[in-house]
């Protein structure tokens, strides 16, 4: 039966478009704002006041004409600066260096906005929940080798990098571009070796395996980051090397490199760098907020499931609070990065190795090891019956 | 976030390190400042500390009402738009002797030059034209240093802008105005409060 009858598709096809429209129109739709958070957030460490002048907010918003006092400049002023930013980079000239190769140099910003867009789609965004007879799951697809498609995809971001470096025909943005690959490849091994043991302890790879582990009580204490509070620093630190965010923003250091891998990028090609840098945060805050901090999963959620087992509107409202709940974990993480990028200075390169050889990759090797120590199966009764000598087969 | 080498570069000169606060430039590492976290951790404090304080920013929109009830008033010494002074008989002051024209490295000010009238007896010249190009100063303040008469100086306008072109380019009587508009005395000690010596006034020298 078609119930939902949206562009006569059949139901099935019809239910999937919800998590796709959530997560894909939430996340292209975010990003002109988390530049204004951004730039928000810098002015107000360095005691300014930011963008404050285009915006529905403030002296200058349409709204003051009509008499209506929409507040100070300081806080929401400039809210839409983006939108005529975005204009400016659609309508610039896609300007291509001289002996640049012009098939990697397209192929550059692309490479950098679909892996981090791509990782979202195994994103578990929220709980089941029933919606016109039909069991709805917020996630795009639910793949069983959730975390796999996750560090496969994230690998990918790399090459955009790379083939920004490589392609523009510019020694700086080449520097940019090696560094970028020598980075991203150095922390995805401690990365890794921290999801490891994120596996071992959740008994999964399917992320959302993994956040229903998680979602088992309502004392939070299910949630990944008590008991690995050591991976969730680590894969902290790993997150900020992958996303070339400060202090490990070695890539596009523009005190040495000028622009780094997207120098002579300019128009809506360096826009998709801008946008798939943000994404790529925002994936970052999710895949942290999938594993350690309890996905969807909110105090009360097991509560009010519990309490109004077979209400389908209550499991709508508590599907949505649980939808609210891991944005506003990754979005916290994306305010963190904010936060540390405009306190901290760049590392040296040489600081940034050994931050990741010496540091990270020991540890979470050591965090692997407990790990795998604690998780040992507890079963040495099963062990000694199979050694046991096998019965004399009768004649 | 192993054994460090980060102060190594501090051991060959000392000497620039002595302003910062962490005191002896050349101590090594303690080893919870090599694992970073905690010093990091006392860095995000800091700038968290800086997001409730006041904003430097003056809320300016460009017009005169803002500007009112900011009541913004720059700082001593701020070089903004020039004038003209008058001396002691209400003539302007300046002698026409190109020095100004000539320290102008943005060759903005055209003068020209002529016979003072009969009656004013201290001076052969005066600038029958005076005309400074403002698109092209620089407001490096160069004029006023070279001036030997004291008679151009830079007023706190930062309030550049206009609609033309040609509106930019003041003349002698727009100069003089602007003198006795912002208020600003002949003296040199007034609009230089900050301590710089001054000549005697070139007022009372001329008498």
């Amino acid at each position: 039966m078609n119930t939902i009858a949206f562009l006569w598709l059949p139901d099935e096809i019809a239910v999937k478009l919800i998590p796709v429209a959530i997560v894909f129109g939430g996340l292209l739709g975010i990003v002109p704002f988390l530049v204004f958070l951004e730039r928000k957030v810098c002015a107000f460490i360095q005691d300014r006041d930011g963008p404050s002048r285009v915006g529905l907010f403030g002296p200058d918003s349409p709204f003051e004409m009509l008499g209506i006092n929409t507040g100070k400049r300081r806080w929401f002023g400039g809210f839409l600066q983006s939108l005529p930013d975005a204009v400016k980079l659609i309508t610039k000239e896609a300007f291509v260096p001289e002996g640049a190769d012009r098939l990697l140099f397209a192929l550059g910003p692309f490479f950098a906005l679909m892996p981090p867009l791509l990782a979202f789609i195994v994103m578990p965004v929220g709980p089941d929940f029933e919606l016109f007879g039909q069991n709805i799951k917020l996630q795009v697809a639910d793949l069983n080798v959730g975390i796999l498609w996750v560090l496969g995809v994230a690998s990918l971001s790399a090459y955009g990098l790379a083939f920004g470096g490589w392609a523009s025909n510019n020694k700086f943005a080449l520097l940019g571009g090696v560094r970028a690959m020598a980075q991203m490849v150095s922390y995805e091994i401690g990365m890794g070796i921290v999801l490891l043991s994120m596996i071992m302890m959740h008994q999964s790879v399917s992320l959302r395996e993994m956040v229903n582990h998680q979602a088992a009580s309502d004392c939070t204490c299910h949630w990944g980051i008590w008991h690995q509070p050591l991976a969730f620093i680590l894969f902290t630190i790993c997150a900020f090397a992958e996303n070339n965010r400060l202090p490990f923003d070695l890539a596009e250091c523009e005190a040495e490199l000028v622009g780094g891998y997207h120098t002579e990028y300019n128009s809506m090609h360096f826009g998709m760098y801008f946008q798939g840098e943000y994404i790529a945060i925002l994936s970052m805050g999710a895949m942290i907020a999938a594993l350690f901090l309890g996905g969807w999963h909110y105090p009360g959620y097991n509560w009010l499931i519990a309490g109004t087992a077979l209400d389908s509107n209550w499991r709508i409202f508590a599907a949505l609070l649980g939808l609210a709940s891991f944005g506003f974990k990754a979005f916290s993480f994306v305010i963190f990065s904010m936060w540390v990028r405009w306190s901290l200075p760049r590392f040296r390169w040489d600081q940034l190795m050994r931050i990741g050889w010496k540091g990270i990759v020991p540890l979470a090797l050591a965090n692997l090891l407990l790990t795998a120590y604690l998780n040992l199966p507890a079963q040495p009764k099963i062990e000694k019956e199979a050694t046991k000598p096998a019965p004399v087969a009768i004649r | 976030m192993a054994h460090g080498h980060d102060d190594g570069h501090a051991k060959g000169g000392g000497h620039g390190h002595e302003a910062s606060s962490g005191g002896d430039p050349l101590r090594k590492q303690t080893f919870l400042e090599k694992l970073y976290l905690p010093e990091i951790a006392k860095g995000l404090v800091h700038t968290l500390k800086h997001v409730f304080k006041k904003s430097f920013t003056v809320d300016y929109d460009g017009t005169e009402k803002s500007n009112e009830k900011k009541n913004h008033i720059p700082r001593a010494g701020y070089r903004g738009e020039h004038y003209l002074k008058k001396d002691d008989a209400g003539h302007v002051k300046c002698v026409a002797c190109f020095m100004c024209a000539a320290a102008c490295p943005s060759e903005c000010i055209h003068i020209e030059g002529a016979a003072t009238p009969a009656d004013w007896k201290d001076r052969e010249r005066y600038p029958k034209r005076f005309e400074i190009d403002m698109l092209r100063c620089i407001y490096c303040g160069m004029c006023e240093e070279a001036c030997p008469v004291d008679a151009i100086a830079l007023s706190p306008t930062y309030n550049v802008v206009s609609n033309t072109r040609e509106e930019k380019v003041y003349n002698r009587d727009r100069l003089l105005a602007d003198g006795v508009h912002y208020g600003l005395s002949l003296s040199r000690h007034h609009y230089r409060p900050d301590g710089v010596p001054g000549a005697t006034p070139a007022s009372n020298a001329h008498h």
